[in-house]
């Protein structure tokens, strides 16, 4: 057992959290891997133990980073040999040790951050999640935001609150159901089994996320504002323009919600697994109750992220699965559409964009879509502690009204 | 010739052209004097000889050093070769074999018998085609084409291909999610199809990188398409300009837009101008950059320079195609071009020497 004393260094923490040596260091991957890759993260470990050059150690932590991360983008994601996204992760570890060793530079532990961070987006886990492990120890020696920081921070998001969103009226005969805390047998046979959506309310009160640990912009920032995660950069993801890119928290807050460089396009942080790179912000929520009706278990919830300013779009589209919709933060305007009317919603022809409609909800082109106007919807201002049940394959469009932030759990 | 990434013992990135020092010269083997062609994958290089002793000698990471630079035994007497980072795929004239790299076996991992074509049925095309079909990158290895393609040359990255036919007509299949198949979208195709876009407009010569395509038409000029994240498009691309923050010299002005168009994808052919003009003769690609040689012997590179292989003495990415200053510096005439997966190989003639 290695003992640190209280002035460890960074890198003695580290090294702590790394096998004891090159024998207890495991490096098995299938044969999909070549010989030729192994041997580079063969030289990578032994530089890990031994006498080597910071130079030396990085460019051989490159190689391994670059050529797994071609592999990682040939063919199509769902096919990509889980060996050589663990063949990534591996580099990003020797990467961040290379970065950490010899006393290294703020912007270098910023960099070995990111470091972590791609190798828990792309890769795969690699000896009990030591990226994780590592991350946490890194995040210790970030510099975190001064109190008079998040102070005006916080009297910025109070008065961005003031300024009254332009929220549609919803209209009583269109507006989604709205129940407080039915029991489990009442939402099921009401609502689950006949697939009817309704709005939830009452149900995630208890969220540390509304309660201990408030949500708020200033609590992101400290708790992940140095984390690297994927940003949607345009005003819808049909459009031409739109893209995505990586971008810290910090970043994001920075360039989308406060706009500070003047930055172009809306930029949201959607449809993100956010929950298993932050695990300090799983533990603020919680699976809504009701997914235990479904067939899986927990583990088969997939949890997502969807953290913007006001102003970001979903266009209407339809998920293979039942989604439990949590607003947290701010309020959307969601509307829902059934399957049923298909027909009348125009989606896309191509397979990619095959559950996706071609129409603009809100600004419909009545010329090329005719039939839109006559399908029957329902709808609803989403407000913080409210749950909305989508029921699978319905469809559903989704405009925040300000700075907003929902989680959404998919289950079948 | 010479190459932009040296042995693994030495430098690792050789951001200069750099003769191919042979230690196979100092054991009196074959040479890199007499003309030779090169294929190269990730971690090695094929050096083929084609004379009256027809043999094929590795170089790079091979499983013993012995076998460094010396001709393969089992080479002997083959037409033609191709260099994967797992096997070795030798053409004889009655049989194909490919060999496993990562295992010393005395026999071929996978064999086939071909019928040699009758000598009056035209030039014989080279590999990865081969009578009635081709040789893919992973199983099931021989792939059959039909005869109406004529098919010419053909160029394959692990999940693409490109056809020339005899009429300069070419057709993509594969893998379409980065516009790799120049047919305005981004699906697949299972079957060959014609890029419309070039139909009319003959081609001579083709080449694939890992996401991007290139071709040369018969008056010499570039069509690219596919992945531009590293500028191996030699289109303007997003990634190569993150850092650059505005100097003080163009602040914003007012009423006037400096938008930047950058291309991710180009998912049409593009025609790539090369300044100043010039005709191109050949290009080869590695995974993500491009080569290409002019008819007066200039070689252009563009694409991911992080390893060297552009040649330009830097570790820079470039989005524009920059002629390889060296070449002309030393008074030396680019002949040929071929890229392994992050390096280039270019073979010269002196100037002051006379061919023969």
């Amino acid at each position: 057992m290695k003992t640190v004393s209280s002035t460890a260094t960074l890198w003695s923490k580290i090294s702590a959290a790394l096998p004891r040596d090159e024998e207890e260091f495991p490096l098995q991957f299938g044969d999909k891997v070549e010989s030729s890759v192994v041997e580079m993260l063969k030289r990578c470990r032994r530089q890990l133990y031994s006498d080597a050059t910071a130079a030396s150690r990085m460019l051989n932590a490159q190689i391994v980073v670059d050529v797994s991360w071609e592999k990682l983008n040939t063919g199509t994601w769902r096919h990509v040999d889980k060996e050589w996204r663990r063949v990534y992760s591996c580099g990003c570890l020797f990467k961040v040790a290379a970065l950490c060793r010899d006393d290294p530079s703020a912007d270098e532990v910023v960099q070995a951050v990111r470091t972590c961070d791609m190798g828990l987006l792309m890769g795969a886990d690699i000896m009990d999640d030591i990226l994780q492990v590592i991350v946490r120890i890194l995040q210790g020696e970030v510099r975190k935001p001064t109190e008079l920081e998040e102070e005006s921070e916080h009297t910025e998001v109070k008065r961005m609150k003031t300024e009254i969103p332009r929220a549609p009226v919803i209209k009583e005969e269109l507006a989604i159901p709205r129940i407080k805390c039915p029991s489990l047998e009442s939402f099921s046979t009401n609502y689950l089994l006949p697939l009817k959506p309704v709005v939830l309310e009452g149900t995630i009160g208890h969220w540390p996320a509304l309660n201990e640990h408030p949500w708020s912009i200033g609590y992101l920032r400290s708790v992940a504002g140095c984390r690297t995660v994927p940003v949607e950069v345009g005003s819808r993801y049909t459009d031409e323009g739109w893209s995505q890119t990586l971008l810290t928290v910090n970043e994001f807050i920075d360039r989308h919600i406060w706009n500070k460089e003047g930055v172009k396009g809306l930029g949201y942080l959607a449809q993100h697994q956010l929950f298993d790179q932050i695990p300090e912000l799983k533990e603020d929520i919680r699976p809504p109750d009701y997914c235990c009706l479904g067939e899986g278990d927990e583990d088969d919830i997939t949890v997502n992220a969807w953290f913007g300013p006001g102003g970001t779009v979903s266009p209407l589209h339809q998920d293979p699965q039942q989604n439990f919709l949590a607003q947290v933060v701010g309020s959307k305007y969601i509307r829902l559409y059934s399957p049923e009317d298909t027909d009348k919603l125009y989606p896309h022809q191509s397979k990619l964009l095959h559950n996706t409609s071609q129409v603009e909800v809100e600004n419909p082109d009545a010329e090329r879509f005719p039939e839109f106007a006559r399908a029957p919807y329902l709808e609803c201002v989403l407000q913080p502690g409210d749950v909305l049940f989508i029921p699978v394959r319905h469809w559903h469009y989704v405009r925040s009204l300000e700075l907003s932030f929902s989680v959404s759990f998919w289950w079948s | 010739m010479e190459g932009a990434r040296g042995d693994a013992a030495n430098d690792v990135k050789v951001s200069g052209p750099t003769e191919l020092a042979s230690k196979a010269d100092r054991r009196g083997c074959c040479c890199l004097k007499t003309a030779c062609q090169i294929r190269a994958s990730w971690s090695r290089r094929a050096s083929l000889h084609f004379d009256s002793d027809s043999c094929v000698c590795l170089a790079g990471f091979v499983s013993s050093e012995a076998w460094s630079g010396l001709p393969l035994r089992e080479s002997r007497g083959c037409r033609d070769a191709l260099i994967s980072e797992s096997c070795l795929t030798l053409a004889f004239s009655d049989r194909l074999e490919s060999w496993d790299l990562q295992k010393e076996e005395k026999t071929p991992s996978w064999s086939m018998e071909i019928t040699p074509p009758p000598e009056s049925s035209g030039p014989s095309v080279g590999l990865p085609l081969v009578p009635g079909g081709y040789i893919a990158t992973k199983p099931p290895l021989y792939r059959s084409l039909s005869p109406q393609l004529r098919a010419k040359s053909l160029a394959l990255s692990s999940e693409h291909a490109i056809l020339l036919s005899a009429s300069g007509a070419v057709y993509t299949w594969g893998l379409g999610s980065h516009g790799q198949l120049g047919h305005g979208g981004l699906s697949s195709e299972e079957e060959p199809r014609a890029v419309e876009a070039l139909l009319g407009m003959p081609m001579s010569c083709i080449a694939t990188g890992s996401w991007h395509t290139v071709c040369i038409s018969d008056g010499g000029d570039l069509y690219v398409w596919g992945w531009n994240e590293s500028g191996q498009l030699g289109l303007p691309s997003r990634a190569l300009h993150q850092d650059v923050g505005t100097s003080p010299a163009e602040g914003p002005q007012e009423g006037e837009q400096h938008e930047e168009v950058f291309i991710s994808i180009q998912a049409f052919p593009a025609l790539l101008d090369i300044t100043p003009s010039c005709e191109i003769r050949s290009v080869s690609c590695g995974c993500r950059h491009t080569a290409a040689v002019t008819t007066t012997g200039d070689l252009y590179t563009w694409g991911w320079g992080d390893y060297g292989q552009l040649g330009h003495q830097t570790l820079i990415s470039s989005d524009e195609p920059q002629r390889v200053e060296f070449f002309r510096e030393q008074q030396m005439q680019v002949a040929d071009v071929v890229c392994g997966s992050w390096n280039t190989f270019a073979a010269v003639v002196k100037d002051e020497v006379s061919c023969s």
